[in-house]
């Protein structure tokens, strides 16, 4: 009796795992599908139109010459520029406003966390024009829109305090008290104890820091205002959609898309162990 | 090597709560000073004063002479020890035991030379290379008193370090921390709230509740002269037995009269309360658990029920009713009863108490204060 109702349980457990696992492998097809289109369009030669077949009749590698002989390259290394120099200073001040948020007790350090968290709900886009006004006035728009967008980006990292704040907190505060008895500075607490302890938490901070502007759009194009000097990689190849420059640039697009992909999935690849580690876990165990 | 004087020394929170009151303690080079007391009664406050991580709200803290107020931790000279041993978990044990020195920039060499020489003192030599993750919490305990003793500083303070060891590694530790007192012969405050441990380390022990100094004294003064029935309490285990009597006088003879018995105080508890002249009245009688005898019926002895027997190896916890309900805890060596007498002491079973004069404490039913201090 136990012995069919023990085999009955199993049988239920495989069924359920199997369906799941067909679902997943659905869903992840789906999902993987557009990048497989964009990557296999980006190698065809024959016709740089959309065409209404996946398969390329002839393959090489035109589009990507064509990308290296286009603008892209100034946008490319203009997007690189910004999201690698925002990933740095994003990653610094938001660490060092969590380490003091987290470890300091000041007067209105709470009104002050609250009043952030609720200026953080309102959509940035809110500010768009008037940012536009600041950064017009100093010269940082158009041809000059990579500084005026690392400004931006970096102006208001500090809000994003909450998730490495929240992380620092599992770290015992006896281990900064151990080690300032020990004789470290309050800057060598943070470099030498709480950052090694929240590998997990640097390194998604900069994960995020480096997404946010190598995937912007709508802002971006905004600041560079028409100039392609001052484009990103995503302003600058929308300018290739346009009805007049889609038949000719279409494949390249899609050889764009595919080069645009590249770090970013490298670094996920790379970093997911800790991506996973920063959002869902506390730093010190056992 | 330092001595440590806090002169009115209080803490005061941001939202008023007075942690600390009008602290005084001199603390002589070389001292074993034990801050004792519950939960909450500011005895880590004040430790944590002394060692520069939380701020003195009045008052001053002098180390070998010099105010350190407004001084870091690293530069009032002292090492800690922390509750959860507070260890870099991402540092080996060498690492670890190593990083105040390299923070000062001390040579490679004599860093190599102090850490070994640290950790084959406290045996944790073969651990070096470990992590602190990888150790038990006896051998993690090693590490961070390692890490303290590296540092030569001229106080040693340790937070509750026994704390969260287990029954056995503690009184393992505790020894071992007597053995280490004596290889560094330096000046140790230390805090616990366990009075086992205050009583067996402490040259002097302070005893503190709600943020007051109850009593400072040697471990014999507060053990057998406690200043007030707080220290009384405290001090002891099973804790000391407490019951309202009368201290009765006749010419110079004194009497208690607890539960209808009528006892004398003799010897020198008697002399002293001729010597300062104490009147009959209603008083609190503390005697305690090890100081009450099984007596034989009679007009000195006290009749009881017994209620629970606790058997502790070498001997036996009696806890027993008077006969208006009162509770009371005897102890008695289990060497002085025989196997018959011991089988008979089971609940409901009848029996008799007394005590002598030198056993008891007196103390002022209102005030709490010790009658003979």
């Amino acid at each position: 009796m136990n012995e069919k109702r023990h085999m009955g349980l199993r049988t239920l457990n495989r069924v359920s795992n199997t369906s799941i696992y067909v679902i997943l492998t659905i869903i992840s097809v789906i999902w993987l599908l557009p990048f497989v289109f964009i990557t296999l369009q980006s190698f065809r030669v024959e016709s740089t139109y959309q065409v209404g077949y996946v398969i390329p009749k002839q393959w090489g590698l035109q589009n990507y010459i064509n990308l290296w002989n286009s603008d892209f390259k100034r946008w490319y290394i203009n997007t690189f520029i910004i999201a690698l120099a925002s990933a740095v200073l994003i990653t610094i001040i938001q660490l060092c406003m969590s380490y003091t948020l987290s470890r300091f007790r000041f007067k209105m350090r709470g009104p002050l966390m609250r009043f952030m968290l609720i200026l953080g709900m309102f959509p940035g886009m809110l500010t768009m024009i008037i940012l536009y006004r600041v950064l017009s006035d100093l010269g940082l728009t158009q041809a000059n829109a990579v500084p005026g967008l690392i400004l931006v980006g970096v102006a208001s990292s500090g809000m994003g305090y909450y998730v490495s704040k929240g992380f620092f907190d599992t770290i015992p505060k006896s281990l900064d008290e151990a080690a300032r008895v020990d004789g470290a500075t309050r800057f060598q607490v943070l470099c030498k104890i709480i950052l090694p302890l929240s590998k997990p938490i640097v390194i998604y901070t900069i994960l995020t820091a480096f997404m946010g502007p190598w995937g912007d759009f709508v802002f971006a194009r905004y600041v560079a205002f028409g100039t392609s000097a001052g484009y990103n990689v995503a302003v600058g190849m929308y300018s290739w959609l346009t009805n007049d420059q889609i038949a000719r640039m279409y494949t390249t697009f899609c050889a764009g898309g595919v080069i645009v992909a590249v770090p970013v999935t490298i670094l996920f690849l790379c970093l997911q162990k800790y991506y996973v580690e920063g959002v869902t876990g506390g730093a010190v165990k056992g | 090597m330092a001595s440590v004087k806090l002169t009115k020394v209080k803490k005061i929170y941001d939202n008023k709560v007075v942690a600390v009151h009008d602290f005084d303690l001199d603390i002589h080079d070389k001292e074993f000073v034990v801050f004792v007391g519950p939960s909450g009664c500011g005895k880590s406050t004040t430790l944590r004063m002394i060692a520069g991580l939380e701020e003195i709200s009045e008052g001053t803290v002098e180390i070998d002479g010099e105010v350190v107020n407004d001084l870091q931790p690293k530069d009032r000279g002292i090492a800690m020890v922390f509750q959860n041993y507070a260890l870099y978990p991402h540092m080996t044990v060498y690492d670890n035991i190593a990083f105040s020195l390299r923070l000062k920039k001390v040579p490679e060499d004599v860093v190599y030379e102090k850490v070994t020489n640290a950790a084959e003192i406290l045996g944790i030599t073969e651990y070096l290379m470990r992590k602190p993750r990888a150790l038990s919490g006896g051998q993690r305990q090693r590490v961070a008193i390692g890490r303290a003793m590296v540092r030569d500083s001229k106080v040693f303070l340790m937070d509750e370090p026994l704390s969260n060891l287990d029954a056995k590694l503690r009184n393992q530790m505790r020894a071992e921390i007597i053995l280490l007192r004596q290889k560094l012969d330096t000046t140790f405050i230390y805090v616990t709230h366990d009075q086992t441990e205050a009583m067996t380390l402490g040259d002097r022990i302070v005893i503190m509740k709600d943020g007051y100094i109850m009593q400072v004294g040697t471990p014999t003064e507060v053990f057998e002269m406690p200043s007030n029935l707080f220290v009384a309490e405290f001090i002891g285990a099973p804790k000391m037995n407490v019951v309202k009597t009368n201290l009765v006088r006749e010419g110079d003879e004194y009497f208690v009269t607890p539960f209808g018995a009528k006892l004398p105080v003799k010897g020198e508890k008697g002399r002293m309360l001729l010597e300062k002249n104490i009147p009959s009245g209603e008083i609190l009688l503390g005697v305690r658990p090890e100081h009450i005898v099984l007596a034989k019926e009679g007009e000195n002895a006290i009749a009881c029920s017994l209620v629970v027997n606790e058997m502790m190896g070498s001997e036996l916890h009696l806890h027993v009713n008077t006969t208006d309900g009162t509770g009371l805890i005897v102890r008695v060596p289990t060497i002085d009863l025989d196997a018959q007498g011991r089988n008979a002491l089971v609940g409901g079973h009848d029996l008799h108490i007394t005590f002598e004069g030198k056993a008891m404490h007196f103390f002022d039913p209102a005030t709490e204060k010790n009658l003979l201090v």
